[in-house]
Protein backbone atom coordinates (compact mmCIF):
# COMPACT_ATOMS: atom_id res chain seq x y z
CA UNK A 1 0.00 0.00 0.00
CA UNK A 2 1.21 3.38 -0.71
CA UNK A 3 1.13 5.89 1.65
CA UNK A 4 1.84 9.50 1.88
CA UNK A 5 4.50 11.07 4.50
CA UNK A 6 2.05 12.07 6.68
CA UNK A 7 0.38 9.03 7.06
CA UNK A 8 4.09 7.48 7.48
CA UNK A 9 4.30 9.65 10.08
CA UNK A 10 1.53 8.24 11.85
CA UNK A 11 2.43 4.76 11.72
CA UNK A 12 6.15 5.84 13.11
CA UNK A 13 3.98 7.39 15.93
CA UNK A 14 4.78 11.14 15.55
CA UNK A 15 1.12 12.04 16.01
CA UNK A 16 0.79 9.66 19.41
CA UNK A 17 0.81 6.08 20.45
CA UNK A 18 -3.57 6.15 19.94
CA UNK A 19 -2.95 7.14 16.35
CA UNK A 20 -0.56 4.91 15.58
CA UNK A 21 -2.72 2.18 16.55
CA UNK A 22 -5.47 3.79 14.52
CA UNK A 23 -2.96 3.40 11.74
CA UNK A 24 -2.14 0.22 11.72
CA UNK A 25 -5.61 -1.08 12.22
CA UNK A 26 -6.69 0.94 8.49
CA UNK A 27 -3.08 0.09 6.80
CA UNK A 28 -4.61 -3.85 8.43
CA UNK A 29 -7.76 -3.53 6.42
CA UNK A 30 -6.30 -2.10 3.31
CA UNK A 31 -4.12 -5.02 2.71
CA UNK A 32 -6.95 -7.39 3.48
CA UNK A 33 -8.96 -5.38 0.85
CA UNK A 34 -5.94 -5.07 -1.57
CA UNK A 35 -6.40 -1.05 -1.25
CA UNK A 36 -3.93 0.88 -3.18
CA UNK A 37 -3.83 4.04 -1.02
CA UNK A 38 -5.54 5.69 1.91
CA UNK A 39 -8.57 8.15 1.42
CA UNK A 40 -9.33 11.02 3.49
CA UNK A 41 -12.91 10.92 5.40
CA UNK A 42 -14.73 13.85 5.67
CA UNK A 43 -17.13 12.41 8.92
CA UNK A 44 -16.57 9.19 11.16
CA UNK A 45 -19.89 7.35 13.10
CA UNK A 46 -18.65 5.04 16.27
CA UNK A 47 -20.90 2.00 17.06
CA UNK A 48 -21.28 -0.29 19.13
CA UNK A 49 -20.91 1.37 22.28
CA UNK A 50 -23.35 -0.66 24.42
CA UNK A 51 -21.91 -2.63 27.17
CA UNK A 52 -23.12 -5.41 26.04
CA UNK A 53 -20.85 -4.99 22.79
CA UNK A 54 -18.11 -3.43 24.81
CA UNK A 55 -18.05 -5.36 27.66
CA UNK A 56 -15.48 -4.80 30.56
CA UNK A 57 -12.68 -5.63 27.46
CA UNK A 58 -14.01 -3.20 25.14
CA UNK A 59 -14.45 -0.14 27.57
CA UNK A 60 -10.57 -0.89 28.91
CA UNK A 61 -9.77 -0.65 25.47
CA UNK A 62 -11.14 2.44 24.82
CA UNK A 63 -9.95 3.55 27.81
CA UNK A 64 -6.53 2.95 26.71
CA UNK A 65 -6.90 4.52 23.32
CA UNK A 66 -7.74 7.45 24.89
CA UNK A 67 -4.97 7.46 28.12
CA UNK A 68 -2.75 6.90 24.85
CA UNK A 69 -3.95 10.87 23.59
CA UNK A 70 -7.04 9.67 21.12
CA UNK A 71 -8.45 12.52 19.41
CA UNK A 72 -10.30 12.57 16.99
CA UNK A 73 -9.66 14.42 13.63
CA UNK A 74 -12.62 14.86 11.82
CA UNK A 75 -15.98 15.50 12.78
CA UNK A 76 -17.65 12.20 14.20
CA UNK A 77 -20.84 11.00 16.01
CA UNK A 78 -21.44 8.31 18.36
CA UNK A 79 -24.28 5.45 18.35
CA UNK A 80 -26.59 4.33 20.75
CA UNK A 81 -25.42 3.32 23.79
CA UNK A 82 -27.37 2.01 26.67
CA UNK A 83 -28.19 4.18 29.06
CA UNK A 84 -30.78 7.76 28.87
CA UNK A 85 -28.89 10.17 30.55
CA UNK A 86 -31.44 12.38 31.11
CA UNK A 87 -33.56 9.56 33.23
CA UNK A 88 -33.36 6.47 35.88
CA UNK A 89 -34.87 3.55 33.88
CA UNK A 90 -34.27 1.27 36.64
CA UNK A 91 -31.20 -0.48 34.84
CA UNK A 92 -28.57 -2.14 37.22
CA UNK A 93 -25.86 0.42 38.61
CA UNK A 94 -22.93 -1.27 37.48
CA UNK A 95 -24.52 -1.61 34.11
CA UNK A 96 -24.77 2.27 34.48
CA UNK A 97 -21.13 2.79 35.67
CA UNK A 98 -19.73 0.92 32.97
CA UNK A 99 -22.08 2.28 30.21
CA UNK A 100 -21.09 5.83 31.69
CA UNK A 101 -17.43 5.19 31.48
CA UNK A 102 -17.94 4.12 28.08
CA UNK A 103 -19.55 7.21 26.62
CA UNK A 104 -16.98 9.32 28.36
CA UNK A 105 -13.99 7.75 26.93
CA UNK A 106 -15.50 8.19 23.22
CA UNK A 107 -16.45 12.08 24.13
CA UNK A 108 -13.26 12.81 25.83
CA UNK A 109 -11.81 11.94 22.09
CA UNK A 110 -13.55 14.53 21.12
CA UNK A 111 -16.62 12.83 19.52
CA UNK A 112 -20.61 14.27 19.66
CA UNK A 113 -22.30 12.61 21.77
CA UNK A 114 -25.45 12.88 19.85
CA UNK A 115 -25.85 8.93 21.34
CA UNK A 116 -28.48 7.98 17.73
CA UNK A 117 -28.03 5.87 14.86
CA UNK A 118 -29.93 8.62 12.87
CA UNK A 119 -27.12 10.90 13.28
CA UNK A 120 -29.03 12.56 9.78
CA UNK A 121 -31.87 13.43 11.82
CA UNK A 122 -29.41 15.60 13.85
CA UNK A 123 -28.18 17.49 11.29
CA UNK A 124 -25.08 15.11 10.10
CA UNK A 125 -25.84 14.68 6.58
CA UNK A 126 -23.58 13.49 4.53
CA UNK A 127 -23.82 14.51 0.55
CA UNK A 128 -23.65 12.18 -2.75
CA UNK A 129 -20.07 10.96 -3.28
CA UNK A 130 -18.80 12.26 -0.38
CA UNK A 131 -16.26 9.47 1.31
CA UNK A 132 -17.12 8.87 5.21
CA UNK A 133 -16.71 6.04 7.79
CA UNK A 134 -19.52 5.71 9.69
CA UNK A 135 -20.41 2.15 11.39
CA UNK A 136 -24.25 1.38 12.26
CA UNK A 137 -25.14 -1.01 10.01
CA UNK A 138 -28.62 0.56 9.48
CA UNK A 139 -26.94 4.28 9.13
CA UNK A 140 -24.45 2.63 6.66
CA UNK A 141 -26.88 1.26 4.26
CA UNK A 142 -28.53 4.67 4.72
CA UNK A 143 -25.74 6.70 3.53
CA UNK A 144 -24.83 4.76 0.74
CA UNK A 145 -28.18 4.08 -0.55
CA UNK A 146 -30.47 6.94 -0.32
CA UNK A 147 -27.74 9.75 0.26
CA UNK A 148 -25.80 8.64 -2.30
CA UNK A 149 -22.19 8.84 0.05
CA UNK A 150 -19.50 6.58 0.55
CA UNK A 151 -19.26 3.79 3.43
CA UNK A 152 -18.02 0.41 4.29
CA UNK A 153 -19.32 -1.75 6.71
CA UNK A 154 -17.46 -0.32 9.05
CA UNK A 155 -17.20 -2.33 12.48
CA UNK A 156 -16.99 0.08 15.78
CA UNK A 157 -12.97 0.03 16.28
CA UNK A 158 -12.12 0.62 12.31
CA UNK A 159 -14.71 3.69 12.71
CA UNK A 160 -12.44 4.87 15.56
CA UNK A 161 -9.51 4.23 13.40
CA UNK A 162 -10.91 6.73 11.10
CA UNK A 163 -11.79 9.40 13.16
CA UNK A 164 -8.48 9.39 14.99
CA UNK A 165 -6.75 9.78 11.77
CA UNK A 166 -9.17 11.18 9.18
CA UNK A 167 -7.82 8.39 6.93
CA UNK A 168 -9.84 5.16 5.51
CA UNK A 169 -8.16 2.42 2.70
CA UNK A 170 -9.64 2.82 -0.73
CA UNK A 171 -11.63 -0.56 -1.38
CA UNK A 172 -15.03 -1.62 -1.17
CA UNK A 173 -18.07 0.80 -1.93
CA UNK A 174 -15.48 3.76 -2.00
CA UNK A 175 -14.90 2.85 -5.48
CA UNK A 176 -18.08 3.39 -8.03
CA UNK A 177 -17.63 0.30 -9.88
CA UNK A 178 -18.43 -1.90 -6.90
CA UNK A 179 -21.66 0.29 -6.09
CA UNK A 180 -24.06 -1.84 -9.40
CA UNK A 181 -27.07 -3.61 -8.33
CA UNK A 182 -26.23 -7.37 -8.17
CA UNK A 183 -29.87 -8.68 -8.20
CA UNK A 184 -33.00 -7.18 -9.19
CA UNK A 185 -36.20 -7.62 -7.08
CA UNK A 186 -39.20 -7.56 -8.71
CA UNK A 187 -41.86 -5.65 -5.56
CA UNK A 188 -45.22 -6.33 -7.18
CA UNK A 189 -47.30 -5.80 -4.30
CA UNK A 190 -47.93 -2.78 -2.64
CA UNK A 191 -45.99 -1.43 -0.13
CA UNK A 192 -48.57 0.36 2.39
CA UNK A 193 -46.72 0.84 5.62
CA UNK A 194 -43.23 0.72 7.61
CA UNK A 195 -43.59 -3.02 8.76
CA UNK A 196 -43.93 -3.88 5.01
CA UNK A 197 -40.91 -2.42 4.16
CA UNK A 198 -39.33 -4.07 7.03
CA UNK A 199 -41.12 -7.00 5.65
CA UNK A 200 -39.48 -6.84 2.96
CA UNK A 201 -36.04 -6.29 3.90
CA UNK A 202 -36.21 -9.08 6.48
CA UNK A 203 -37.00 -11.65 3.27
CA UNK A 204 -34.07 -9.95 0.95
CA UNK A 205 -31.26 -10.01 3.52
CA UNK A 206 -31.92 -13.49 4.15
CA UNK A 207 -31.83 -14.50 0.61
CA UNK A 208 -29.12 -12.41 -0.16
CA UNK A 209 -26.70 -12.00 2.28
CA UNK A 210 -24.60 -9.55 1.12
CA UNK A 211 -25.05 -8.58 -2.24
CA UNK A 212 -27.08 -5.29 -3.42
CA UNK A 213 -30.09 -5.55 -4.36
CA UNK A 214 -32.41 -3.24 -7.03
CA UNK A 215 -35.90 -2.92 -6.22
CA UNK A 216 -38.31 -2.03 -8.60
CA UNK A 217 -42.20 -1.20 -8.04
CA UNK A 218 -41.40 0.57 -4.85
CA UNK A 219 -43.38 3.80 -5.21
CA UNK A 220 -43.72 7.08 -2.53
CA UNK A 221 -41.71 5.43 0.30
CA UNK A 222 -41.08 8.46 3.17
CA UNK A 223 -38.06 8.98 4.48
CA UNK A 224 -38.92 6.54 7.53
CA UNK A 225 -39.87 3.46 5.47
CA UNK A 226 -36.30 3.87 3.60
CA UNK A 227 -34.25 4.12 6.94
CA UNK A 228 -36.41 1.06 8.24
CA UNK A 229 -36.11 -1.09 5.16
CA UNK A 230 -32.10 -0.75 5.60
CA UNK A 231 -32.38 -1.52 9.19
CA UNK A 232 -33.45 -4.88 7.94
CA UNK A 233 -31.88 -5.68 5.36
CA UNK A 234 -28.60 -4.97 7.60
CA UNK A 235 -29.74 -7.17 10.15
CA UNK A 236 -31.38 -10.34 8.20
CA UNK A 237 -28.63 -9.71 5.82
CA UNK A 238 -24.70 -8.46 6.14
CA UNK A 239 -26.42 -5.55 3.38
CA UNK A 240 -24.07 -2.03 3.00
CA UNK A 241 -26.24 -0.47 -0.06
CA UNK A 242 -29.69 -1.04 -1.79
CA UNK A 243 -30.88 1.00 -5.17
CA UNK A 244 -34.69 1.44 -5.55
CA UNK A 245 -35.49 2.30 -9.43
CA UNK A 246 -36.02 6.16 -9.66
CA UNK A 247 -35.94 6.64 -6.15
CA UNK A 248 -32.51 6.49 -4.77
CA UNK A 249 -29.58 8.82 -6.49
CA UNK A 250 -27.54 6.21 -8.00
CA UNK A 251 -30.46 4.58 -9.65
CA UNK A 252 -32.47 6.95 -11.70
CA UNK A 253 -33.40 3.99 -13.93
CA UNK A 254 -32.53 0.32 -13.95
CA UNK A 255 -29.83 0.68 -16.14
CA UNK A 256 -27.59 3.16 -13.69
CA UNK A 257 -28.58 0.85 -11.03
CA UNK A 258 -26.81 -1.90 -12.83
CA UNK A 259 -24.13 -0.36 -15.11
CA UNK A 260 -23.77 -3.75 -17.33
CA UNK A 261 -23.39 -5.94 -14.17
CA UNK A 262 -25.78 -8.93 -15.72
CA UNK A 263 -28.84 -10.09 -13.19
CA UNK A 264 -31.06 -12.36 -12.19
CA UNK A 265 -34.86 -11.25 -11.07
CA UNK A 266 -36.93 -12.32 -7.93
CA UNK A 267 -40.68 -10.95 -7.52
CA UNK A 268 -41.88 -10.41 -4.56
CA UNK A 269 -45.71 -10.98 -4.15
CA UNK A 270 -48.22 -11.38 -1.00
CA UNK A 271 -46.10 -14.59 0.10
CA UNK A 272 -42.84 -13.07 0.23
CA UNK A 273 -44.07 -10.28 2.53
CA UNK A 274 -45.66 -12.41 4.80
CA UNK A 275 -42.54 -14.85 5.50
CA UNK A 276 -40.93 -11.64 5.97
CA UNK A 277 -43.65 -10.85 8.70
CA UNK A 278 -43.77 -14.29 9.94
CA UNK A 279 -40.46 -14.87 10.37
CA UNK A 280 -40.10 -12.04 12.82
CA UNK A 281 -42.60 -13.80 15.14
CA UNK A 282 -40.98 -15.10 18.32
CA UNK A 283 -43.36 -15.31 20.78
CA UNK A 284 -45.56 -17.81 22.01
CA UNK A 285 -47.50 -15.73 24.80
CA UNK A 286 -50.25 -13.34 23.88
CA UNK A 287 -49.92 -11.69 26.96
CA UNK A 288 -47.40 -9.38 26.81
CA UNK A 289 -44.77 -6.81 29.46
CA UNK A 290 -43.00 -4.22 27.06
CA UNK A 291 -43.80 -2.57 23.71
CA UNK A 292 -40.68 -0.65 22.49
CA UNK A 293 -41.08 1.14 19.30
CA UNK A 294 -37.88 3.12 17.76
CA UNK A 295 -35.55 1.05 16.16
CA UNK A 296 -33.34 2.47 14.47
CA UNK A 297 -34.61 6.30 16.11
CA UNK A 298 -38.01 8.00 15.94
CA UNK A 299 -38.13 10.63 13.35
CA UNK A 300 -40.04 13.90 14.29
CA UNK A 301 -42.99 12.59 12.53
CA UNK A 302 -42.89 9.01 14.33
CA UNK A 303 -43.25 10.23 17.47
CA UNK A 304 -46.02 12.81 16.31
CA UNK A 305 -47.75 9.76 15.18
CA UNK A 306 -47.35 7.39 18.33
CA UNK A 307 -48.83 10.61 20.09
CA UNK A 308 -51.50 10.81 18.43
CA UNK A 309 -52.23 7.29 18.80
CA UNK A 310 -51.80 7.29 21.96
CA UNK A 311 -53.97 10.76 22.94
CA UNK A 312 -56.73 10.34 25.60
CA UNK A 313 -55.86 6.61 25.73
CA UNK A 314 -54.02 4.72 29.08
CA UNK A 315 -51.65 2.23 28.69
CA UNK A 316 -52.57 -1.07 30.75
CA UNK A 317 -50.83 -1.53 33.94
CA UNK A 318 -48.75 -4.52 33.25
CA UNK A 319 -47.08 -3.03 29.62
CA UNK A 320 -43.97 -0.88 29.89
CA UNK A 321 -44.40 1.28 26.71
CA UNK A 322 -41.13 2.86 25.23
CA UNK A 323 -40.29 5.06 22.65
CA UNK A 324 -36.99 5.61 21.61
CA UNK A 325 -35.48 8.14 20.06
CA UNK A 326 -32.18 10.92 20.52
CA UNK A 327 -31.95 14.33 22.42
CA UNK A 328 -32.67 16.50 19.27
CA UNK A 329 -36.10 14.80 18.41
CA UNK A 330 -37.15 14.43 22.24
CA UNK A 331 -35.94 18.30 22.86
CA UNK A 332 -38.75 19.20 19.69
CA UNK A 333 -41.26 16.33 20.58
CA UNK A 334 -40.91 18.26 23.88
CA UNK A 335 -41.69 21.35 22.95
CA UNK A 336 -44.40 20.65 20.62
CA UNK A 337 -46.50 18.59 22.73
CA UNK A 338 -45.68 15.16 21.73
CA UNK A 339 -43.82 13.64 24.65
CA UNK A 340 -46.43 15.02 27.30
CA UNK A 341 -49.38 12.95 25.48
CA UNK A 342 -46.99 9.79 25.15
CA UNK A 343 -45.86 10.77 29.38
CA UNK A 344 -49.64 11.37 29.70
CA UNK A 345 -51.11 8.10 28.69
CA UNK A 346 -48.36 6.37 30.82
CA UNK A 347 -45.32 5.96 27.67
CA UNK A 348 -41.91 7.17 28.28
CA UNK A 349 -39.72 8.37 25.49
CA UNK A 350 -36.38 7.74 25.89
CA UNK A 351 -33.30 9.09 24.64
CA UNK A 352 -29.25 8.02 23.58
CA UNK A 353 -31.04 4.35 23.90
CA UNK A 354 -32.49 1.43 22.42
CA UNK A 355 -34.07 -1.75 23.74
CA UNK A 356 -31.54 -4.36 21.86
CA UNK A 357 -28.84 -1.91 23.27
CA UNK A 358 -29.97 -1.02 26.55
CA UNK A 359 -31.13 -3.60 29.46
CA UNK A 360 -34.86 -3.96 29.71
CA UNK A 361 -34.53 -7.30 30.63
CA UNK A 362 -33.02 -6.35 33.74
CA UNK A 363 -36.41 -4.97 34.78
CA UNK A 364 -37.85 -8.46 34.12
CA UNK A 365 -39.91 -8.13 30.47
CA UNK A 366 -40.53 -11.50 28.87
CA UNK A 367 -42.62 -10.27 25.68
CA UNK A 368 -42.00 -7.43 23.17
CA UNK A 369 -44.47 -5.64 21.01
CA UNK A 370 -42.79 -3.63 18.41
CA UNK A 371 -42.89 -2.10 14.63
CA UNK A 372 -39.44 -2.46 13.99
CA UNK A 373 -38.24 -5.35 12.07
CA UNK A 374 -34.61 -4.47 13.21
CA UNK A 375 -35.70 -4.80 16.79
CA UNK A 376 -37.80 -7.87 16.33
CA UNK A 377 -34.42 -9.56 14.62
CA UNK A 378 -32.10 -8.95 17.66
CA UNK A 379 -33.99 -8.36 20.95
CA UNK A 380 -34.71 -12.81 21.01
CA UNK A 381 -30.67 -12.89 21.39
CA UNK A 382 -29.69 -9.41 22.72
CA UNK A 383 -32.81 -9.38 25.52
CA UNK A 384 -33.70 -12.90 25.22
CA UNK A 385 -37.10 -11.28 24.77
CA UNK A 386 -40.12 -12.95 22.95
CA UNK A 387 -41.43 -10.79 20.33
CA UNK A 388 -44.56 -9.90 18.42
CA UNK A 389 -43.72 -8.27 15.50
CA UNK A 390 -46.84 -5.69 13.91
CA UNK A 391 -47.64 -2.80 12.97
CA UNK A 392 -48.19 1.20 14.86
CA UNK A 393 -51.80 0.10 15.28
CA UNK A 394 -51.35 -3.39 16.69
CA UNK A 395 -48.45 -2.02 18.85
CA UNK A 396 -51.01 0.71 20.72
CA UNK A 397 -53.46 -1.71 20.58
CA UNK A 398 -51.07 -4.16 22.34
CA UNK A 399 -49.88 -1.47 24.83
CA UNK A 400 -53.80 -0.57 25.61
CA UNK A 401 -55.11 -3.99 25.75
CA UNK A 402 -52.09 -6.31 27.27
CA UNK A 403 -52.12 -8.70 25.06
CA UNK A 404 -51.30 -8.77 21.25
CA UNK A 405 -53.73 -9.92 18.61
CA UNK A 406 -53.09 -10.34 14.98
CA UNK B 1 -4.19 -37.72 6.33
CA UNK B 2 -3.35 -33.98 5.87
CA UNK B 3 -4.81 -31.41 3.23
CA UNK B 4 -2.46 -28.18 2.92
CA UNK B 5 -4.13 -25.18 1.91
CA UNK B 6 -3.32 -21.52 0.96
CA UNK B 7 -5.51 -19.05 1.56
CA UNK B 8 -5.26 -15.23 2.38
CA UNK B 9 -4.31 -13.88 6.20
CA UNK B 10 -6.42 -11.55 7.00
CA UNK B 11 -5.27 -11.54 10.80
CA UNK B 12 -2.01 -12.87 11.19
CA UNK B 13 -1.12 -15.39 14.57
CA UNK B 14 -1.52 -19.16 14.06
CA UNK B 15 -3.88 -22.02 15.90
CA UNK B 16 -4.79 -25.42 15.76
CA UNK B 17 -8.19 -27.43 17.40
CA UNK B 18 -11.09 -28.96 16.13
CA UNK B 19 -13.32 -27.33 13.27
CA UNK B 20 -16.73 -25.89 13.85
CA UNK B 21 -18.52 -25.51 10.89
CA UNK B 22 -21.14 -23.25 10.15
CA UNK B 23 -22.62 -23.02 6.74
CA UNK B 24 -24.64 -19.66 7.71
CA UNK B 25 -23.19 -16.61 8.15
CA UNK B 26 -22.59 -15.19 12.22
CA UNK B 27 -23.79 -12.09 13.73
CA UNK B 28 -21.36 -11.29 16.62
CA UNK B 29 -23.04 -8.71 18.46
CA UNK B 30 -26.38 -9.53 19.98
CA UNK B 31 -25.83 -12.73 18.14
CA UNK B 32 -23.05 -14.49 20.58
CA UNK B 33 -22.69 -14.29 24.26
CA UNK B 34 -19.39 -13.39 24.94
CA UNK B 35 -19.57 -14.20 28.35
CA UNK B 36 -19.54 -18.56 27.58
CA UNK B 37 -19.19 -18.10 23.49
CA UNK B 38 -22.81 -19.25 23.02
CA UNK B 39 -24.50 -18.80 20.18
CA UNK B 40 -28.39 -17.24 20.53
CA UNK B 41 -29.03 -15.96 17.58
CA UNK B 42 -32.62 -17.49 16.99
CA UNK B 43 -33.24 -20.24 14.37
CA UNK B 44 -29.28 -19.82 13.99
CA UNK B 45 -28.05 -23.41 13.17
CA UNK B 46 -25.91 -23.01 15.54
CA UNK B 47 -27.94 -21.64 18.39
CA UNK B 48 -27.38 -22.95 21.43
CA UNK B 49 -23.23 -23.90 20.66
CA UNK B 50 -20.51 -23.23 21.59
CA UNK B 51 -17.48 -21.50 19.34
CA UNK B 52 -15.03 -21.45 22.54
CA UNK B 53 -11.75 -22.88 21.76
CA UNK B 54 -12.70 -24.09 17.76
CA UNK B 55 -11.66 -22.95 14.75
CA UNK B 56 -14.42 -21.39 13.43
CA UNK B 57 -15.12 -21.76 10.09
CA UNK B 58 -18.57 -20.06 8.67
CA UNK B 59 -18.72 -17.83 5.39
CA UNK B 60 -18.60 -14.42 6.12
CA UNK B 61 -20.11 -11.74 9.29
CA UNK B 62 -23.50 -10.56 9.40
CA UNK B 63 -25.45 -7.74 11.03
CA UNK B 64 -24.29 -4.99 13.51
CA UNK B 65 -21.19 -3.23 13.38
CA UNK B 66 -20.72 -3.67 17.11
CA UNK B 67 -19.77 -7.23 16.22
CA UNK B 68 -15.63 -5.96 16.20
CA UNK B 69 -16.22 -5.54 20.09
CA UNK B 70 -17.82 -8.79 20.96
CA UNK B 71 -15.13 -10.15 18.67
CA UNK B 72 -12.39 -8.73 20.95
CA UNK B 73 -14.35 -9.76 24.11
CA UNK B 74 -15.07 -13.00 23.51
CA UNK B 75 -10.95 -13.58 23.21
CA UNK B 76 -10.21 -11.55 26.21
CA UNK B 77 -12.49 -13.46 28.22
CA UNK B 78 -10.99 -16.75 26.40
CA UNK B 79 -14.58 -17.49 25.51
CA UNK B 80 -14.01 -17.34 21.47
CA UNK B 81 -12.62 -18.91 18.83
CA UNK B 82 -8.82 -20.04 18.52
CA UNK B 83 -8.83 -19.33 14.70
CA UNK B 84 -11.12 -18.32 12.03
CA UNK B 85 -11.73 -19.67 8.46
CA UNK B 86 -14.07 -17.97 6.08
CA UNK B 87 -15.33 -17.71 2.37
CA UNK B 88 -14.42 -13.92 2.36
CA UNK B 89 -14.32 -12.21 5.74
CA UNK B 90 -15.94 -8.23 6.13
CA UNK B 91 -14.53 -5.38 7.76
CA UNK B 92 -16.34 -6.53 11.05
CA UNK B 93 -14.86 -9.81 11.44
CA UNK B 94 -11.33 -8.52 9.96
CA UNK B 95 -11.18 -5.40 12.39
CA UNK B 96 -12.25 -7.62 15.86
CA UNK B 97 -9.41 -10.56 14.95
CA UNK B 98 -6.95 -7.92 14.50
CA UNK B 99 -7.24 -6.37 17.58
CA UNK B 100 -8.05 -9.10 19.89
CA UNK B 101 -5.41 -11.07 18.24
CA UNK B 102 -7.46 -14.45 16.71
CA UNK B 103 -5.96 -15.75 13.15
CA UNK B 104 -8.49 -15.44 10.25
CA UNK B 105 -7.63 -16.69 7.04
CA UNK B 106 -10.05 -16.53 4.26
CA UNK B 107 -10.35 -17.28 0.23
CA UNK B 108 -8.61 -20.57 0.42
CA UNK B 109 -7.82 -22.30 -2.50
CA UNK B 110 -11.30 -24.78 -1.98
CA UNK B 111 -14.72 -24.03 -0.29
CA UNK B 112 -13.88 -24.79 3.34
CA UNK B 113 -17.66 -25.41 4.03
CA UNK B 114 -17.58 -28.57 1.93
CA UNK B 115 -14.26 -29.62 3.20
CA UNK B 116 -13.72 -29.19 6.68
CA UNK B 117 -16.16 -30.82 8.61
CA UNK B 118 -17.18 -31.09 12.61
CA UNK B 119 -14.58 -32.72 14.24
CA UNK B 120 -11.46 -32.34 11.70
CA UNK B 121 -8.15 -30.89 13.47
CA UNK B 122 -7.00 -27.77 11.36
CA UNK B 123 -4.61 -25.66 12.01
CA UNK B 124 -4.76 -22.18 10.71
CA UNK B 125 -1.23 -20.62 9.93
CA UNK B 126 -1.81 -16.81 9.43
CA UNK B 127 1.73 -15.83 9.29
CA UNK B 128 2.25 -18.37 6.22
CA UNK B 129 -1.32 -17.67 4.62
CA UNK B 130 -1.87 -21.60 5.37
CA UNK B 131 -4.53 -24.01 6.54
CA UNK B 132 -3.81 -27.35 7.60
CA UNK B 133 -6.94 -29.73 7.46
CA UNK B 134 -5.91 -33.31 9.46
CA UNK B 135 -9.49 -34.91 8.73
CA UNK B 136 -10.83 -36.84 11.60
CA UNK B 137 -9.92 -40.21 12.48
CA UNK B 138 -7.71 -40.05 9.18
CA UNK B 139 -10.98 -40.92 7.66
CA UNK B 140 -11.97 -39.65 3.68
CA UNK B 141 -10.70 -36.29 2.60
Amino acid sequence: MILTDSEKRMLDGENGEAARTAMEILLAIGKVYDAEKMISVSSAHVAGLSFKSHGVAGMEWAEQMLENGAKVRVPTTLNVVGLDRSKDLGFPREWNKCQSRIEAAYRRMGCYSTSTCVPYYCGFVPRVNEHIAWAESSAVVFTNSVLGACDNREGGPSALASALTGKTPLYGLHLEHNRKGDLMFKVETPLKKLTDYCALGNYVGRLIGNKIPVFEGIKDCSMEDLVYLGASLASSGGIAMFHIAGITPEAQTLGEAFSGNKYDTVTIGNVEIEEGYAKYNTAKDRKVDFVAIGCPHCSLGQVKEIAEHLSGRRVHSDVSFWVHTNVAIKYMAKQLGYVDIIEKAGGEVTQDLCTILGNPEALGFKTLVTNSGKMAFYAPGSNDFGVWFGDIEKCVSAAINGYFQD
Amino acid sequence: MSVVLKGRAISKGYAEGEALVCQQPIGFNFGVNAQNGVITEHNHELQGISVKGKILVFPYGKGSTGGSYVVYQLAKNKTGPKGIINLTTETIIAVGAIIAGIPVIDKIEENPLELIANGDHVKVDADNSTVIIDKFGNAEV
